[in-house]
């Protein structure tokens, strides 16, 4: 059925039509509408057979998730920011265990400075935590997504990110449609845990293993994740006879066939340079554009076939590996081994940031021209940053950097 | 079942690892002494009693009562409860109602009839006891329980004492003290009144009596010079609220002036305004802060239109009239005159200024202290003549029944172990119970329970009790406040904190044990112990 929903109200809608048996929720912007709506549905009964669980942390939130998904029921929390590092040990525990809890992480930037808008800052952060990781570039495949998720989490007995932009997509009402319930179960059979807890025959899960097992048990979750490599397409493809569309994948190439630049993205920003490419494909140039959709496990196989007849790469990314750069294109050069091309990495949209499709074209036809440095900032106010390194060598102590830039930007936040 | 490799593993695994050798410290259970229980000069166990009645066993609460004190439904009505005043729960919001659970539980007992335990074995002893006022009573029901022949000799015509010739029946009906006394009796206590003692030697001698305990209370008013006409119509308070047990009701007139600012002057205002007085006014030389009388009772007394004239003294009295002298405190809060005087109408004055001891019982016995009109008694609440024990009023202390009742058990269990050659050691007493050891999170708000008043005007008029008593709902409810400070009562919590699962449940009232393989020490029992029942120690080196 076509709705004009929020974002957030989609994939909520998504998640009850997968019949959560527990949702534990504790909330953080831009994540919050998620789980206020599951609550709300919980509450009238709109979702029937489901516990929602208020919890005191983020922390408490994924423990709780872990303890009703060792219990046998299909779980399902969402979270955002500093809320996914404070629950990062569970985080961890949920994959070391084989759980198959479901979260959505509506991406947004990491303090401090304090910053509620979006990068993907906070899912790479987790990025070896052992979770499947996915990444939405539409509220349509955000929504699809999740319903892929548990299938796949139930699937592998491992636990699925489901990955979207923090208010590009959470807080955007644009059209989606929102499956029937009926479709979703000839889609998502009924959970069936890996292990019934039985009272009469006790077990004790997750405690201490030695140096004599423990190599072998993340073995085996890599092991897991590589499982995951062929069924995630094959899901995909399943998920299109029962829906009717392509949603999720590993991958997805625009116009790369015989791009001699070709862009990697995930996310929401695949749609801008999308219109970007078509644009400049309508100039002549040979441009086309890569979108990760699934960034654990990580498709290098696929990668390197779609980017091998390409003649340089250029890595969009939403994240900064501070001190080297970016965290994508090191995946993205694992995949090229051997494969001689140009490679650039773009640092771009940190902590909000918009990413401009005017931006993009003086960008790509720089990498076009192979005339962009190895690594770039996109709109990178030069001039700020170059302030505050004369400061600093001018004077050691020069102050907190946050205000003296908002000083020179002339927007004051506090009066000093 | 096919666990997953290293995930799943058999239970007990970690049970090598004994965590508790990291421990530099250790939880240990312990009881402390709670607030109320420290301060009852009865010694009663109020937080044993109140964790029966929390649980609707009313009889179990009634027997823990009365190992300590066989008079509840008394004590219900005429406690000064400082109890409630130390209560911890007061910190929260209010006090528990303990006074009148206690009512009610006596209340109750006289309701179904509950009898009290007889002695299991007979000593052969003999004790004599002098006065069949609260202490005497008490020490009557102590010693029978503990085997001995008691037999108590009162000079009056009823058994009570004070609590019958010196509280009015609007405070504590007379069936009520009349059913607590029957009770004792009925233990085989012998009573035999109107005998008055004068030679309490012989009076031993020839009773063949092993010890004796002296409560003779203190009977005799105080008298103060106040030049009087011939017509001037006065009487003491002591006297007053003795007659009016009596077949004559006494004639105070319509103005009547009360003299003193203890509680027995409140008592007697209050029997006047309840006489037909239309005016009862209170003269105190002091200011209602110095005044001895509970605030309670002088805010009941000022409802009841009973009016107090503060910082002045009578200076005489004449036909109809009485001369008073204002006064002014000094520098040290001690009331000086004014020169300034003024006349109160008045057709008669109650002089309410305190009580002396009969202590002519005792004369010619070698070894007495008496000093300020009282005998001095040593610890074990004996006299310095050997086997000569005495309590309540007529020894140093303050005077209220529940202080008699205590030293009735206390003089009990002396004289139990002096007629056995024994000295009576008690058992240590317990650290203190305060409030910062109340975890407050745990406990829901819960408002005091208000007991119910008689109506104003009937107050004035009559002599029927003011207060009445909670029922089966609300005692239950009223009980169900209490913070049980300083003592487990099995909430679990312990239990369920523990990382370690290092508790251990011992069963419905057997409480918990550490296991202290596993206790890493980490002390969250005791910071999330909502009454303060576990406490850190250092490891045993």
């Amino acid at each position: 059925m076509l709705k004009q929903i929020e974002g957030s109200r989609a994939v909520a809608e998504a998640v009850a039509l997968c019949r959560p048996e527990v949702i534990c929720a504790y909330p953080i912007s831009p994540q919050t509408h998620i789980v206020e709506a599951l609550g709300e549905m919980c509450r009238t009964g709109a979702l029937p057979g489901c516990e929602f669980i208020n919890v005191e942390s983020e922390f408490a939130a994924m423990s709780v998730a872990i303890g009703a998904s060792a219990a046998g029921a299909r779980s399902y929390t969402a979270t955002a920011s500093q809320g996914l590092l404070f629950m990062a040990e569970a985080v961890f525990n949920a994959s070391g265990l084989g759980l198959p809890i479901v979260m959505t992480v509506a991406n947004r930037a990491i303090g401090a400075p304090i910053n509620i808008w979006n990068d993907h800052s906070d899912s790479m952060s987790m990025r070896d935590c052992g979770w499947i990781q996915l990444f939405a570039e539409t509220n349509q495949e955000a929504l699809d997504l999740h319903i892929q998720a548990f299938r796949l989490a139930e699937e592998l007995s491992l636990p699925v990110m489901v990955c979207m932009d923090g208010f590009i997509l959470t807080h955007a009402v644009e059209r989606v449609d929102m499956p029937s319930l009926e479709q979703v179960r000839a889609f998502l059979p009924p959970y069936v845990p890996r292990q019934v807890l039985d009272p009469a025959e006790p077990v004790s899960i997750g405690a201490m293993v030695g140096p004599e097992a423990f190599m072998e048990v993340r073995y085996l979750a890599h092991a897991k994740q590589i499982q995951a490599l062929g069924l995630i397409p094959e899901f995909a493809a399943d998920f299109r006879k029962t829906f009717g569309r392509d949603s999720g994948g590993l991958v997805r190439a625009y116009r790369c066939d015989d791009a001699e630049t070709i862009v990697v993205a995930l996310g929401s920003v695949v749609g801008t340079i999308q219109d970007v490419v078509d644009e400049m494909r309508e100039g002549g140039v040979k441009i086309g554009v890569l979108a990760i959709k699934s960034f654990r496990p990580f498709p290098l196989v696929e990668v390197r076939e779609i980017l091998q007849h390409a003649r340089r790469v250029v890595v969009l990314e939403k994240t900064l590996a501070v001190g080297i750069g970016g965290v994508m294109s090191m995946n993205v050069r694992m995949a090229l081994t051997q494969v001689a091309l140009k490679g650039y990495t773009v640092i771009a949209g940190l902590g909000g940031r918009p990413i401009t499709k005017a931006s993009l074209h003086r960008l790509f036809a720089d990498a076009h021209a192979d005339r962009l440095e190895h690594l770039t900032f996109l709109d990178l106010d030069r001039k700020v940053v170059e302030r505050v390194l004369d400061r600093e060598r001018e004077t050691r102590r020069s102050g907190p950097i946050a205000e003296n830039i908002l000083r020179d930007l002339g927007v004051v936040a506090a009066r000093i | 079942m096919d666990k997953p490799f290293a995930i799943t593993l058999d239970v007990g695994s970690s049970l090598a690892n004994h965590t508790g050798s990291w421990r530099t410290q250790r939880p240990v259970y312990l009881d402390r002494i709670p607030p109320c229980n420290s301060t009852c000069p009865a010694g009663e166990n109020i937080q044993g009693w109140l964790y029966h009645a929390e649980s609707g066993d009313y009889e179990a609460a009634w027997r823990v009562l009365v190992e300590d004190n066989p008079l509840p439904a008394i004590m219900g009505r005429v406690c000064y409860h400082p109890c409630e005043g130390a209560c911890n729960r007061a910190q929260v919001d209010e006090a528990v109602g303990i006074n009148s659970v206690e009512r009610f539980l006596g209340d109750e007992a006289l309701k179904q009839g509950w009898k009290l335990t007889p002695p299991a074995a007979e000593s052969g002893k003999r004790v004599l006891i002098v006065g069949a006022g609260p202490s005497g009573l008490s020490a009557a029901y102590h010693l029978r329980r503990l085997g001995h022949q008691v037999r108590i000799v009162e000079a009056g015509p009823y058994a009570g004492g004070m609590m019958r010739f010196g509280i009015p029946a609007y405070r504590l009906p007379r069936a009520v003290l009349d059913a607590e006394v029957q009770r004792i009796l009925d233990l085989g206590v012998q009573l035999e009144l109107n005998t008055k003692v004068s030679d309490i030697r012989r009076t031993m001698q020839e009773g063949g009596y092993d010890a004796a305990f002296l409560a003779v209370g203190a009977h005799i008013a105080k008298r103060a010079y106040i030049p009087a006409g011939a017509a001037a119509h006065m009487v003491d308070a002591v006297s007053l609220l003795r007659s009016m047990e009596g077949e004559e009701k006494p004639m105070l007139g319509r103005r009547v002036v009360i003299y003193g600012g203890g509680n027995t002057a409140i008592d007697a205002a209050r029997t006047a305004k309840r006489l037909g007085a239309s005016e009862a006014i209170i003269v105190y030389r002091r200011t209602r802060e110095k005044m001895p009388a509970h605030d309670f009772e002088v805010a009941e007394a000022m409802e009841e239109g009973i009016m107090i004239k503060w910082l002045s003294t009578i200076k005489r009295m004449g036909e109809g009239t009485i001369t008073v002298e204002k006064m002014a405190l000094d520098d040290k809060g001690f009331p000086q005159p004014t020169g300034e005087y003024e006349s109160l109408e008045a057709d008669s004055l109650v002089l309410a200024l305190g009580q002396d001891v009969d202590l002519s019982l005792l004369d010619g016995v070698p070894g007495l202290e008496k000093k300020d009109g009282v005998v001095q008694v040593a610890t074990n609440m004996m006299t310095g003549y050997p086997g000569i024990f005495a309590g309540g009023d007529m020894v140093p202390s303050e005077r209220t029944v529940t202080v008699a009742v205590g030293h009735g058990k206390k003089a009990a269990r002396n004289i139990d172990a002096w007629l056995g050659g024994k000295q009576y050691a008690p058992a240590p007493k317990h650290e203190a119970a305060t409030f910062d050891l109340i975890n407050q999170w745990y406990y829901a708000d819960a408002p005091k329970t208000v007991r119910p008043q008689l109506d104003l005007v009937r107050r004035q008029t009559t002599f029927e009790e003011v207060v009445a008593g909670l029922d089966v709902t609300n005692a239950l409810f009223e009980a169900r406040r209490c913070l049980s400070c300083g003592n487990c009562f099995e909430c679990d919590n312990c239990y369920g904190v523990c990382p370690d699962n290092a508790v251990i449940k011992l069963g419905r009232g057997n409480r918990f044990k550490f296991n202290y393989d596993y206790c890493k020490g980490c002390g969250i029992c005791v910071s999330e112990c909502p009454c303060g029942a576990i406490k850190m120690v250092p490891e045993p080196s």
